[in-house]
């Protein structure tokens, strides 16, 4: 009997001799293999400096490539707009590109495109970036050009009307696009006699913005002491500087009346806005409340809550609402942060007949965030993600620029970005827990922007809507279901 | 974070080292000599079964990109098969043995990578951007796919489905495709070159599995392959990653070879489509090349830029500045395989426009071939090309790119080192000399959009 088994085993043995080397090379791909050890993330060096005048010049040295990205932030953005001039931020820096002494608009474009050149401007809420890159061999070409768009410009009247019709069209044009619609209105509600409010701006006030408008808004705020200059590539700070203070130094200084913004208080009620798009197939959802400004403690916590949340199509919202409920065509988180505040938002775009039950869902995982801890894995993996991808976000000249721009205008400091991979592995679920519970996330203001006619009925969980059209002014309020 | 190696794998590695060094000395001393002058370091190498490996190191950032690129694209698809290759792409997503249906895409994201495929005329390529720790788990999951693909009835009519519906989406969303494509049978010499990627609805239907297998063995086969690494990547490790993964995959037929274009015919077209679902008249205008060297397709290029690259060039400047008469256009010149494609597509607001604007483009080619062209404007125009040229390889994602199409292009890519001075040295003489040899009447082709 025992013989037999050892006879047995001995065939068996023979038997795995044989088979097994076959088997144990492929091994290997019944599974995905571990990761190795990540590498540091190694920041280029960013160095800093002022001119006499006021101007900040930062530089980061990148190898590589013979380019050089450029970036000039203006600390004039939409909330420094007048009153009674929406936009008009964002209409003067188009028009700093539209011509300067002896140089008409398309003078201008000749010689960017000469130097192989590249040249946008864009405003956002707190301050207004001219982005500009170019062969390196160029830089001088560049600066000139620069120094006289920003120095000398000359608002050309025909340049004016050509602008204000496109930004005009332009603005009508989104103004269909149910997403920046939702985002407007939003930001409307939530930022309702405040500054702020005027990044929601629309066509309309465009039409009488006057050249001396525009003249006197570039006068106060086009001053070297409220710009940055910004530049990667190939050179380094004395170079940079150098340069830099030989087209610029002339940019004579002012001393600027700041304005005050007021930090915005967040929504303490739960508040429902309809704005009637007719005819619009889908139903798109925001619901949104202020939070904190860029500059805070609370950021990195906050975007690995946002990553559990809402942050990729593998993050909660997206895996319930799309994956397993099949409402959503996208359903995201997103947090949009400036200088004195900021905005946590969900979005999705949703069947109309389940609007009432997306809204529901969106609450349900905003509560289980709040209520429940969330697992390190899930903290490790939304942690894995963001440092992950990070790298990829700065991979060209001109989205690292970005990013030192934007620590500039907002006072981050240069080494801000280079902690950037410290700062996300700290976070734990206490952490994001602790967070979770220090905004009002369930009392926020819910947009949607859908077919009246085709979701009033579904909408039973409310009882008074508020309904806009998309121009964000208010229609009526819709009460539902009171009796008294 | 610190590096934490285990000490076994260490010594072993530093042998390796030394080792992998001295055959690098041998084989690539000549190599690395004459590609001094580009901006980043190539390796190439063959596996046995064939597959073409380039690695490029950047360590700049702790990333890395993985391209596989298949020699097979649209052009290699039979009459009444067309959408074959852009179909395969898909399935390719749909499981492998050993990874399940969408989990090649799950795992990407999950670790905060991006990824992509692209089906062109020529190539399908599948593509992804990892931290470069996480080198291995691409190799894993692009060998998995590329040796056990799993072809499954299922699946097949999922992604038919699904790509049908794309072709409807594709339609709809914009009005002028049809006529694009009609441009196309127009332009290129003949089936293989002209009929679009995505496919047809009918023919879609007709693809039977085994034609899914059988295209699978032919193409998706190694010695069919060009797998490019870059980024933070250790060249000795990367090797090895790629041999344990790809060596084992059996090397597949003889490719055949894709359709010739000897017999292409020097032609010349005027038609006129009806577009019912258009809301402007316009044009598509073009004219077909063979470039008889490599130095006509780069004077060819610069010619591209003096003619509508950027706001101050000639057609920009006359069409939208001076004359306004058009509402928008697009175009430039667009390869496949040997056959070049000059085209323009313009709209405009009304049938008047239309005859006015078709006359100023023929008068701006006219000018440019008789007189001269200064070298301000010649200047301008190539440092324009030179950024986009360098713009290629910028990322680790846009070199690999770069490369994979550089290798697959001329089978070799020792001719990179010269290739921008190649486009540079073109002169004002070369240009007007290929505007008068191929913009010529007998050549144009002209599809005339007129709507119902």
């Amino acid at each position: 009997m025992k013989r037999r088994n050892f006879l047995r085993l001995s065939f068996f043995l023979a038997f795995l001799i044989f088979v097994f080397p076959l088997q144990s090379q492929e091994r290997y791909r019944k599974s995905p293999p571990f990761p190795e050890p990540l590498d540091e993330l190694k920041f280029p060096k960013i160095e800093s400096f002022a001119l006499s005048n006021g101007l900040g010049v930062t530089v980061a040295r990148r190898e590589g490539l013979p380019l050089l990205s450029l970036q000039l932030v203006i600390m004039a953005g939409e909330s420094h707009s007048p009153e009674k001039f929406p936009g008009l931020a964002t209409f003067t820096a188009k028009m700093m590109t539209k011509g300067a002494m002896e140089l008409s608009s398309s003078r201008i474009e000749e010689i960017i495109e000469s130097i192989g050149g590249n040249l946008s401007v864009s405003t956002f809420l707190d301050y207004s970036v001219f982005t500009f890159s170019f062969l390196e061999e160029y830089l001088d070409e560049a600066l000139e050009v620069l120094s006289k768009m920003i120095l000398l410009p000359t608002f050309p009247r025909r340049e004016m009307d050509n602008e204000k019709r496109t930004l005009f069209y332009e603005l009508r044009r989104k103004g269909n696009d149910p997403e920046f619609i939702a985002q407007n209105q939003l930001f409307r509600i939530l930022f309702r006699d405040h500054p702020y409010l005027k990044g929601a701006f629309t066509e309309e006030p465009i039409k009488n913005i006057s050249h001396r408008d525009v003249l006197a808004f570039y006068d106060q705020y086009y001053v070297p002491n409220n710009a940055h200059l910004v530049l990667v590539g190939n050179l380094n700070l004395p170079t940079a500087v150098r340069k830099v203070s030989h087209y610029l130094n002339t940019w004579k200084n002012k001393k600027i009346e700041s304005q005050f913004i007021p930090i915005p208080e967040p929504s303490k009620n739960e508040k429902i806005c309809l704005v009637d798009l007719p005819q619009a197939e889908d139903s798109t959802i925001y619901i949104g409340n202020v939070i904190f400004p860029k500059k805070s403690q609370d950021f990195f916590p906050f975007i690995v809550l946002n990553q559990v949340l809402g942050g990729t199509t593998n993050s909660r919202l997206f895996m319930n609402l799309r994956e397993s409920k099949g409402y959503a065509y996208f359903a995201f988180s997103e947090i949009n942060l400036f200088k004195r505040s900021g905005v946590f938002l969900i979005k999705a775009k949703v069947r109309p007949e389940v609007v009432n039950s997306s809204v529901r869902e969106c609450f349900r995982e905003i509560e289980k965030i709040i209520k429940e801890e969330i697992t390190s894995f899930e903290i490790e993996q939304a942690k894995s993600y963001l440092i992950g991808n990070f790298p990829l976000q700065i991979e060209t000249f001109e989205s690292f620029c970005s990013r030192i721009a934007e620590a500039q205008a907002f006072a981050l400091g240069n080494e801000f970005w280079n902690n950037y991979y410290e700062n996300i592995m700290l976070i734990n679920s206490e952490k994001v827990f602790e967070i979770a519970q220090k905004y009002p996330l369930l009392t926020p203001v819910i947009i949607i922007v859908a077919d009246k006619a085709k979701i009033m009925e579904h909408l039973i969980d409310f009882k008074e809507i508020e309904i806009y059209n998309s121009r964000g002014e208010l229609q009526y309020i819709q009460k539902i279901g009171v009796d008294e | 974070m610190v590096k934490l190696y285990h000490s076994k794998y260490k010594i072993f590695k530093s042998l390796l080292i030394i080792r992998i060094t001295l055959l690098f000395l041998i084989i690539f001393s000549a190599q690395a000599q004459t590609q001094k002058d580009l901006p980043f370091p190539i390796y190439h190498f063959q596996l046995k079964n064939g597959l073409q490996v380039i690695l490029s190191e950047d360590n700049s950032l702790p990333i890395v990109s993985v391209v596989i690129a298949y020699d097979v694209g649209s052009i290699n698809e039979q009459q009444g098969k067309t959408g074959l290759a852009y179909l395969m792409e898909n399935l390719m997503f749909q499981g492998s043995k050993n990874v399940s249906r969408m989990q090649h895409i799950l795992y990407i994201n999950r670790i905060g990578g991006t990824l992509n495929a692209i089906t062109s005329e020529e190539k399908t390529i599948f593509l992804q951007t990892v931290p470069s720790n996480q080198l291995a788990l691409v190799l894993w999951l692009e060998s998995d796919r590329m040796k056990y693909l799993e072809i499954k009835e299922s699946n097949v009519e999922r992604v038919k489905d699904s790509l049908i519906e794309e072709i409807q989406h594709r339609k709809t969303s914009d009005p002028y495709l049809e006529s694009s494509f009609a441009f196309d049978t127009l332009i290129y010499p003949n089936f293989a070159y002209s009929h679009p990627v995505i496919g047809s609805r009918e023919d879609l239907r007709e693809i039977t599995i085994e034609d899914i297998k059988d295209f699978y063995s032919t193409y998706y086969v190694p010695n069919n392959a060009v797998l490019c690494v870059v980024g933070n990547i250790e060249r000795k490790r990367t090797e090895e990653l790629i041999r344990k993964y790809f060596e084992s995959i059996p090397k597949g037929k003889e490719i055949p070879s894709s359709p010739s274009l000897e017999a292409a015919q020097k032609k010349s077209a005027s038609e006129t489509f009806e577009d019912s679902i258009a809301s402007l008249p316009g044009f598509h205008l073009g004219y077909g090349v063979i470039p008889k060297h490599s130095g006509e397709f780069y004077s060819l290029s610069i010619l591209n830029y003096v003619l509508l690259r950027g706001k101050s060039s000639r057609l920009h400047k006359r069409l939208f500045k001076r004359e306004r008469i058009v509402f928008d256009y697009s175009g430039g010149i667009e390869k496949r395989k040997d056959f070049v494609a000059f085209k323009l597509f313009v709209l405009c607001n009304n049938e008047i426009m239309v005859e006015r604007s078709l006359r100023a483009i023929l008068s701006e080619f006219n000018r440019l071939k008789s007189t001269h062209l200064s070298e301000s404007e010649l200047t301008k125009s190539k440092n324009m090309f030179k950024v986009d040229y360098i713009r290629q390889y910028a990322t680790s994602l846009e070199r690999a790119l770069f490369l994979t199409d550089a290798y697959l292009t001329h089978g070799t890519m020792d001719h990179l080192v010269s290739e921008l001075n190649r486009y540079l040295e073109v002169s004002a003489i070369d240009i007007i000399g290929v505007i008068n040899r191929y913009f010529t009447s007998d050549r144009r082709i002209l599809l005339k959009i007129k709507i119902k």
